[in-house]
């Protein structure tokens, strides 16, 4: 859910692309291979990562890919690729959807299309055990130095502050083992994905205060496929009605993530 | 967990990892040569028509960074209909820009060997071709070497770049580990390690192909 306005070369390739319309409506050509091909970065767990014992990609991303694809009556055929070139390869018909933690945002839908949102999450606060500090707000770390994800939505929130010493970082691991070192305050990144990594880290590092507002995560798409997008979203709903996609929620994160708070 | 357990988890996904690296860098070196060689000795030629183009390549692919070529050719160009696999995208891009860098070291090296030679063989009733391919070139060959094999061991490091066109090398597969792990120091170390190795094996190659060039300047 950091993520990002595209680098420079993605967006002018963005522009190029937009401007070619594809012919007919994705659905049939998707029905017709057979497979649904889901981009993911691979390397955003608890949400889509590459399992070290099976070499396979694992996650709530992917079990949704499959719960859609499911749906759809087709198999999903996985792509993983990073995050800063995910949009561009979008936008360039390199694959048909992605299910990678992509925030619904205005920028974002003048290039492309969105499901109904699948997950719902805050931002977070990320501090060094050792620190009593208790932050409560983005507006109280004034002069504090802040550690986000490059390109991030939680890089723009930090900016947007004002007064914040934002410091990117390639990934959360470089992010929190600085927090860890002392060399930055705090880390800010999704809620969901914080409370995985103090699961799994053996950092110094605590939870801090939920902040900002609840972002929506959906299934991204190209535009002018009206057909694919409404069938997209029919099995989301249906996975959303018969509890199956509440179910994944649950498995992964101990909550239902999949419904607004 | 250990540094030993954290690697020895880890190895089989980075040495596949190293795998597809050599196997990128090994192709984008046959394709760097196979351009790179036609476009030193086009701009070497004494007609203009044939030295513009091949300047305006080296140009362009020095010039622009790598990370932008591999964009414009594996996202940008299928929106004017020309689509590239991953694989074939990243070899591509990496033959076009060390076939710039090469063609420069082995032109400089061309300019490098004084022009009597190119009168004498020229009196001898030699032309334009047969002094290139006899008198000229394999003198050249043997001062561009050092120059090259920078060009070519450069390429096994950039090959970490095709990461963002999805292929699975060296770095993918740390960045895999890692994003899992939570350990980036010992693991990002390995992956140094593993590409100083194969650079190694590249300076050995360097060394057998300067030994064998030299032969003939042995003693003289």
């Amino acid at each position: 859910m950091r993520k990002p306005l595209l680098s420079l070369a993605a967006t002018l390739v963005l522009a190029a692309a937009t401007v070619s319309a594809s012919a007919a409506d994705l659905l049939a050509t998707v029905k017709a291979r057979g497979t649904l091909k889901v981009a993911m970065e691979g390397t955003y767990p608890p949400f889509n990562f590459k399992d070290q014992k099976t070499g396979q990609l694992a996650g709530y991303d992917v079990d949704v890919a499959h719960l859609v694809a499911k749906k759809l009556g087709v198999k999903a055929e996985f792509v993983a690729t990073e995050w800063s070139a995910i949009l561009a390869g979008l936008a360039s018909n390199k694959y048909d959807v992605i299910v990678s933690q992509v925030t619904i945002q205005p920028k974002r839908e003048l290039a492309f299309d969105f499901t109904i949102p699948y997950t719902y999450s805050a931002p977070m606060l990320i501090l060094r055990q050792n620190d009593t500090a208790q932050y409560k707000s983005l507006a109280e770390l004034k002069g504090k130095r802040v550690g986000v994800g490059q390109g991030s939505i939680f890089e723009q929130q930090a900016k947007a502050a004002g007064g914040i010493d934002v410091r990117s970082y390639p990934a959360a691991p470089e992010n929190l083992a600085d927090l860890a070192a002392g060399r930055i305050d705090a880390a800010l990144n999704d809620s969901l994905i914080a409370a995985y990594l103090l699961k799994t880290t053996k950092l110094p590092i605590r939870p801090g205060a939920k902040v900002g507002q609840v972002e929506r995560v959906a299934i991204a798409l190209r535009k002018g496929n009206p057909e694919f997008k409404a069938a997209l979203n029919k099995a989301l709903a249906e996975a959303a009605a018969d509890g199956s996609l509440s179910a994944i929620a649950v498995q992964w994160f101990g909550t239902d993530v999949s419904k607004a708070p | 967990m250990d540094w030993v357990e954290l690697l020895r988890e880890a190895a089989p996904v980075m040495l596949a990892g190293a795998g597809y690296t050599l196997l990128y860098a090994v192709a984008a070196m046959v394709g760097g040569l196979i351009i790179g060689f036609p476009t030193a000795v086009l701009r070497t030629v004494p007609w203009k028509l044939a030295r513009l183009p091949a300047a305006f390549y080296v140009s362009l692919f020095r010039g622009t960074p790598l990370l932008v070529q591999l964009f414009v050719i594996y996202y940008g160009l299928p929106s004017v209909g020309i689509e590239f696999t991953p694989v074939t995208a990243g070899i591509l891009a990496l033959s076009l820009n060390s076939g710039a860098y090469l063609s420069e070291s082995l032109r400089g090296a061309i300019a490098s060997i004084a022009r009597g030679q190119w009168s004498a063989s020229y009196s001898l009733g030699m032309g334009y071709g047969q002094t290139l391919r006899w008198v000229i070139l394999p003198q050249a060959l043997r001062v561009a070497v050092p120059s090259m094999s920078n060009t070519l061991i450069s390429l096994i490091k950039d090959t970490s770049l095709v990461s963002v066109i999805t292929m699975a090398e060296l770095m993918l597969a740390t960045k895999e580990v890692i994003a899992v792990t939570f350990r980036p120091l010992p693991l990002y170390i390995a992956a140094a390690a593993i590409y100083w190795v194969l650079s190694l094996l590249f300076e050995a190659l360097q060394r057998r192909a300067e030994r064998h060039l030299n032969r003939a300047h042995r003693g003289s």
